[in-house]
């Protein structure tokens, strides 16, 4: 742990120290995890989570160094910029996991943009599916297929639970699997708006 | 005057009334003019003398109908607007607004009034001198800092204006705080309790709604949505369109004239407010010729009218709830806040869709400068157990090839935040790259408000598509753009030079503010001429007194030349526009007054 520079004390967070309130720009290579007090894990306790969130942003915020330098004003509003958005991503599973592989390594959404093999055609299905029951006034069909989409919905949220859990033992193949699953989360979020 | 720089002031700049608060240890309290305790509000309304005076507040608003063309209001609607914008807007306003010359590239809205031209921030920025005034005069020191509420949707441009008119005011905006925010600081300051809560807010220009999570001190946004085009100004209009329909088909004449149109805003208004409390009203106004308009308005006749507007704040109500992920029943409370709450249709609408009565206990015309002040005095450091944390109303974004819209910042995703882009050359040697930065919630460049072009220079020349500018886009604590960019090889820090679509220079900004400075001296001189005179009719009142009943103690020659010379001195203070003379020659009587006292009181004594 290292130490404030302004007052000497024993940092427990790299951007704020809690003994004088002086705040600190953090070290390169800080990443989302360790800006908020945690290890790089999917796993995540949330309502500590929310806590350190709360904690930190009340000692950075730029509202509490009104009365200071200019200086200090700029890097209160980075800092609170930096932990809004660390909040952001951490406290969404998705975004986290999304994350936590872009961290480790990828593959990024840059880098692979394809989807699981049988998605595209499936989706395809279920559109024309959709287009027949609406043509004919089924509610029923339109019903069944909301609520097949929405488990496979569900099936893809855990299986990237699953993958993201074990992200640091992870194959290239399951790293690869993950970005697959995260990429196809986008079509069943599209077909939940056109399926009502 | 001594300096105080502990004073912030919390100021609600509103569309129809401007307030000023501070918050001390005992906690939040409106700051009242000379009329007494319970005059705390300011109109916003300002009048331009032909003399190049301003009169600001009561006295503007009171005698609009008389002065239509050289009283402004509703200014608000104009902050950071462009006259495209405002098209169907100024066709209603009996004064006249006009594209503000000189400013190339650009579409800023001007008033013209006084023989001048006045930008919105200007014009805002008299407004805030009158309540500086008020808080100097309190305190008896210099006041220069200031927390200005805005709507919760003003875009970058309006919260820009509404900086750049404390600028040319004299205060430091220490921060642009959102109003439905700041109404519910001064809600939950005495609550501890967590729960969401609902602020809606619906004022005279302008409608907001925002979901928040109050916890242990803690104010969080978590959404907001609303209108900056929808207020009581529109609820009025509903009336003044249906009165100025009705006028022209009973007397078969087009009566449009900017007298008119401030009369149907008088009367329009009166008559929204009455039926806050009745069922049925009658209105008159005398048209002109022979003319006199007579009709009845009802409650329902009223209701029917406003209904579509009351309609567009639920929709906006129910869209923050999709974004807050809360329904309407996990809201515990519903502040209300702004003027047009006062509306029974309002009140029942809102308190149907959240299935609960309305919060009405505070004042919702006060809320949100006792709000502001309380915010004033988190800035100021008094307030540690405090802290609001606000969201960007409209998502941001960059035109991409084609007029798309690429996003860097969603709305309602907490401030501050940044988003950091990199940005390439498409020429060899280019050194400079432009970007269209844009708000809103379109997929079309066209579709959203552009807040302006933005010019990175200094790129260092190099083959096309090699330079690497990494831009960041930072929106601060007051919901305001900044925007900082930095070659990434070579590590230059890249100049942007901003042409705002709708805003002013940091120059044009400055000039206004020395401007202002002078035009406070002016106006100083202005009054102080008024004092002047009027102290001088006073004196001449009391010598004239003096003079019919002690004149017989004088020599006729003598009585017969302080007569004249009290002639003389009328004759001066009416004519000249010198104080300084003036008041010279009124102490210069006054001595010569003085055998003539000297005899009255030694008569006085003798009998
Ligand atoms: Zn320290």
């Amino acid at each position: 742990m290292s130490q404030c520079v302004e007052c000497g004390a024993v940092l427990s967070v790299p951007i704020c120290c809690d003994h004088c309130g002086a705040i600190f720009d953090p070290q390169p290579g800080t990443d989302h995890f360790s800006l908020l007090g945690f290890s790089r894990a999917y796993a995540l306790d949330e309502e500590r989570l929310a806590q350190n969130f709360r904690r930190l942003t009340a000692k950075v915020h730029p509202d509490r160094h009104a009365q200071r330098s200019e200086e200090v004003q700029a890097r209160a509003t980075r800092l609170t910029a930096d932990l809004n958005r660390a909040y952001a991503v951490l406290s969404d599973g998705v975004r986290r996991a999304d994350y936590l592989l872009e961290l480790t390594g990828g593959p990024t959404a840059a880098e692979e943009r394809g989807v699981p093999g049988d998605l595209l055609a499936e989706v395809m299905e279920v559109r024309e599916a959709l287009e027949q029951a609406r043509g004919v006034g089924d509610r029923r069909t339109i019903e069944r297929l909301r609520q097949v989409n929405e488990s496979k919905r569900r099936q893809t949220l855990d299986e990237i639970a699953a993958l993201a859990s074990g992200i640091e033992t992870a194959s290239v193949r399951q790293r690869r699997r993950l970005r697959l699953l995260l990429n196809a989360l986008r079509y069943f979020e599209n077909l939940t708006t056109e399926l009502v | 005057m001594k300096r105080d720089g502990d004073i912030i002031v919390g100021v609600d700049l509103g569309t129809t009334n401007s307030l000023v608060a501070f918050a001390d240890a005992a906690g939040p309290r409106l700051i009242a003019g000379e009329g007494g305790e319970d005059d705390v509000i300011v109109p916003s309304f300002v009048r331009f003398e032909a003399d190049g005076r301003t009169i600001v507040g009561k006295g503007a608003r009171d005698h609009a109908v008389e002065h239509p063309l050289e009283t402004v209001y509703s200014i608000k609607r104009l902050m950071g607007r462009g006259t495209a914008d405002l098209a169907e807007e100024v066709r209603r306003l009996p004064y006249r607004v006009e594209k503000l010359s000189g400013a190339e590239g650009r579409d800023v809205a001007a008033v013209a009034a006084g023989g001048r031209m006045w930008t919105p921030p200007q014009v805002s920025a008299l407004i805030l001198a009158e309540l500086k005034r008020r808080a100097e005069a309190h305190f008896g020191c210099d006041v220069t800092k200031a927390v200005i509420t805005v709507p919760a949707h003003f875009d970058d441009a309006q919260r820009q204006a509404t900086r750049d008119a404390g600028v040319i005011a004299g205060l430091e905006v220490v921060r642009i705080v959102n109003e439905p925010t700041a109404a519910a600081l001064a809600y939950g300051l005495d609550r501890s309790a967590s729960a969401t809560i609902a602020v809606y807010d619906f004022g005279g220009g302008t409608f907001d709604i925002s979901l928040l999570r109050v916890e242990g001190g803690v104010f969080e946004v978590l959404a907001v949505d609303g209108d900056t085009h929808l207020g009581g100004d529109d609820l009025d209009r509903t009336l003044i369109d249906l009165f100025s329909r009705e006028i022209r088909e009973q007397s078969g004449h087009d009566i449009d004239s900017p007298v008119i149109r401030q009369q149907l805003r008088s009367l329009a208004e009166a008559v929204k407010v009455r039926l806050s409390e009745e069922d049925r009203t009658s209105v008159e106004i005398a048209v002109g010729g022979a003319f006199t308009y007579r009709r009845q308005v009802t409650k329902a006749e009223l209701e029917a009218l406003i209904a579509p507007f009351v309609d567009r704040t639920l929709e906006a109500c129910r869209r923050a709830l999709k974004a807050a992920k809360r329904s309407a029943s996990e809201v515990a409370e519903v502040v209300l806040v702004g003027g047009s709450t006062r509306v029974p249709l309002v009140r029942r609408a809102v308190g149907e869709l959240f299935g609960r009565r309305p919060y009405t206990a505070l004042n919702p015309e006060h809320v949100v400068a006792l709000g502001a002040a309380v915010q004033a005095s988190i800035l100021a450091g008094r307030r540690q157990d405090l802290l609001l944390l606000d969201v960007t109303p409209l998502s941001l974004g960059i035109e991409t090839l084609g007029g798309a819209v690429g996003k860097l910042i969603g709305a309602n995703t907490r401030v501050p935040c940044k988003a950091v882009e990199t940005f390439t050359t498409f020429q060899d040697g280019q050194t400079a790259v432009k970007i269209n930065v844009l708000q809103g919630e379109r997929e079309l460049a066209a579709d959203c408000r552009s807040l302006g072009m933005f010019e990175l220079r200094g790129i260092p020349p190099m083959p096309a598509g090699i330079p690497k500018v990494e831009v960041t886009f930072l929106i601060d604590a007051n919901g305001i753009l900044n925007v900082s960019a930095r070659e990434v090889r070579s590590g230059a820090e890249a100049s942007i030079q901003i042409v705002p679509s709708h805003g002013l220079t940091r120059e044009e900004v400055r000039r206004m503010q020395h401007e202002a400075i002078e035009h406070a001296r002016e106006d100083m001189s202005a009054h102080h001429l008024i004092d002047v005179r009027a102290t001088v009719e006073f004196d001449l009142n009391k010598a004239e007194r003096m003079i019919r009943e002690h004149g017989v103690l004088l020599a006729p020659a003598d009585r017969a030349s302080l007569s004249e010379a009290a002639a003389a001195l009328r004759a001066l203070a009416r004519e000249s526009s010198d104080a300084r003379l003036i008041n010279e020659h009124r102490e210069a009587f006054n001595r010569r007054l003085i055998p003539l006292a000297e005899k009255a009181l030694t008569a006085a004594l003798k009998t």
